[in-house]
């Protein structure tokens, strides 16, 4: 499935940039990501964990930056990631966009997700309901940490 | 499904104070038509699931000007009751509508309540009829009104710790009816594409409205109230374009969710639908009972 | 450990938690006659009488069944004799496969327990969860009112 989120984070966009560009920093403003390390340049290893009701989802997997664009400040990363115990896992690709926008930056993400096994048998629509709740949450995070 | 402990504790005291034991690694199970399947399909993987099969005083049903049906009640006890069909019919109504006889036998409206599925049937007509949900934990009782029990898919305002133990519905007012209308194009037994109820009072003079509340289920993470809708009833007369206006006005309360029942859009549509026909539906029905009570 | 009455049959079994209902009947009592469809409770294979009320026995744990009776299409007939809804069931032809046949078998006994005299709406609606892959669902309804008329005459 594909969708598209935006936000105006307040800050402007170099800052921003060189923020999102630091990896570990910016996963750990995801609600949900626990212990985020580098394994080599530009792949990153960590956990996620999301709750829909009863149902804990416990993704372990890693993220690659395939692509950073600091000129036209756009970048491309990969996610792979499994809950072993339920058998399942997600693939996506994100597209990350920063344009100027009111009192800030609009960032942008693309995200093309395959949710594979269980977890996508469960509820695809749910999926998106709690992606947009997550980048909310991502959202208010990032203000945060970047008003340090 | 994995292994856990089960236990089967014989009253409600005993049943909270095993989940206090475990926390939230311990899960209630009932008529296990949700949790079990959810478990089977390793969603769901309590350490504990503690069973309140044989817990006593959770299954009646009672009169007490409306009606309270305890949390272990089954739908079928509910669908067949004289009490409810003879007090609340639309509710009856309502709970025949669920799955089938087999899924009915087991599952229990508090089951039901706790779960927080949006697609379910029984909470639309409960938060049309102004429900109140009866919560017990080891410390404490509370009672939350069903317009704010429902927090997201699959959330409630249940804290860990504690169990719905009843549901309290009021005696719908003189000069009222009630409708639920169930939308499912593809198959009979599933869940709805979009469901409607509605509870409309008349004022004195049996022609104008004097309140409406609509509920709807399917088209949203939680069950809701079209209450933007409601508002354009008020004082009112029957009339074709007002409920048209009803249901259109409906569809701003929704965000539904496109799967296999319907496109989002096609189920916003479909609200307005049937928002306008459960209200005249409901609206006959009250003019009934205005002419026969006034 | 639990202790349930299965067609007439107080069993003590030793079974773990999640042991489900169909599975401690096909597995722990060898009674293979309620089938897994679905596993998710919507198909009707594995329908069994708990305490005489039909449920999906795929979505129960065994321990559901714990001191209470249990009925399986292997407890209708008498000896050697058919039950009257298995019996209309084969003069009418209300089976190919036979798949789901112990499922209707059960829940068209339940229904007929409950409801003597059904009409055809009452039949399809009480029977509605019990899906067919082969017949069309018409044969299965004639049984059904065969056997009802039978057990009136």
């Amino acid at each position: 499935m594909t969708f598209t989120q935006e936000c105006v984070i307040p800050v402007d966009r170099e800052r921003l940039w060189d923020f999102m560009m630091e990896v570990p920093r910016v996963a750990s403003c995801v609600p949900g990501v626990e212990a985020v390390e580098a394994v080599d340049s530009g792949a990153y290893r960590g956990s996620l964990k999301v709750q829909v009701g009863p149902i804990r989802l416990a993704l372990e997997g890693t993220i690659t930056v395939e692509e950073r664009d600091r000129n036209a400040w756009r970048a491309r990363m990969r996610a792979e990631a499994n809950d072993r115990r339920l058998g399942g896992g997600i693939r996506a690709r994100l597209g990350l966009t920063l344009a100027p926008g009111e009192s800030g930056t609009r960032l942008r993400i693309d995200t093309d997700l395959a949710i594979l096994g269980k977890i996508g048998e469960f509820g695809q629509p749910v999926i998106k309901k709690k992606a947009d709740a997550i980048l909310a949450e991502f959202a208010r995070n990032l203000q945060t940490a970047l008003a340090v | 499904m994995n292994d856990f402990d089960y236990r089967s504790p014989r009253s409600l005291d005993e049943a909270l104070a095993i989940l206090g034991e475990y926390g939230e690694d311990a899960r209630v199970v009932a008529g296990g038509t949700a949790l079990v399947t959810m478990m089977r399909q390793r969603l769901v993987q309590p350490r504990c699931l503690v069973s309140l099969r044989d817990v006593q005083g959770l299954g009646r049903i009672e009169a007490n000007g409306g009606l309270r049906l305890g949390a272990l009640v089954t739908h079928r006890d509910a669908e067949v009751s004289p009490l409810v069909q003879e007090r609340i019919p639309v509710l009856a109504e309502t709970f025949r509508r669920v799955a089938t006889v087999r899924i009915r036998h087991m599952a229990t409206i508090g089951g039901a309540l706790a779960h927080g599925d949006p697609n379910q049937d029984p909470p639309v007509t409960l938060l049309a009829l102004g429900a109140t949900v009866n919560i017990r934990s080891a410390r404490a009782a509370r009672e939350v009104p069903l317009t704010e029990f429902f927090r997201d898919y699959y959330e409630t305002a249940l804290e860990p710790g504690e169990l719905v133990t009843a549901v309290t519905v009021p005696a719908p007012p003189a000069r009222s009816g009630a409708a639920f209308l169930k939308f499912l194009p593809r198959t009979a037994d599933d869940y709805a594409t979009v469901a409607a109820a509605a509870i409309v009072t008349l004022e004195r003079d049996g022609v104008r409205c004097r309140e409406a509340r609509i509920a709807l289920g399917s088209v949203g993470v939680t069950p809701l109230r079209a209450t933007s809708a409601e508002a354009l009833l008020g004082g009112q007369p029957l009339g074709e374009s007002l409920l048209q206006a009803a249901g259109e006005a409906a569809k701003t309360a929704v965000d539904p969710l496109t799967d296999h029942r319907g496109s989002a859009a096609y189920k916003r549509e479909m609200t307005a639908v049937m928002v306008g026909r459960v209200l005249g539906q409901a609206w006959e029905a009250a003019r009934r009972s205005a002419q026969a009570r006034p | 450990m639990i202790r349930l009455t299965v067609n007439g049959t107080v069993h003590e079994l030793e079974v773990p938690a999640y042991r489900t209902l169909l599975d401690c009947l096909r597995y722990d009592l060898g009674l293979t006659g309620s089938k897994e469809g679905c596993g998710v409770g919507v198909c009707g294979a594995c329908t069994v009488l708990l305490d005489g009320k039909m449920i999906s026995s795929c979505i129960a744990l065994a321990g559901f069944a714990d001191g209470r009776s249990v009925t399986t299409v292997e407890g209708l007939a008498q000896d050697e004799r058919l039950h009257p809804v298995q019996q209309a069931f084969v003069d009418a032809g209300g089976f190919q496969c036979g798949i789901c046949t112990p499922g209707q078998v059960v829940s068209a006994k339940a229904l007929l327990d409950a409801n003597p005299n059904p009409t055809e709406a009452e039949i399809k609606e009480w029977m509605v969860g019990n899906l067919c892959r082969c017949t069309g669902y018409y044969k299965i309804v004639e049984s059904i009112r065969s056997a009802a008329q039978r057990s009136r005459a």
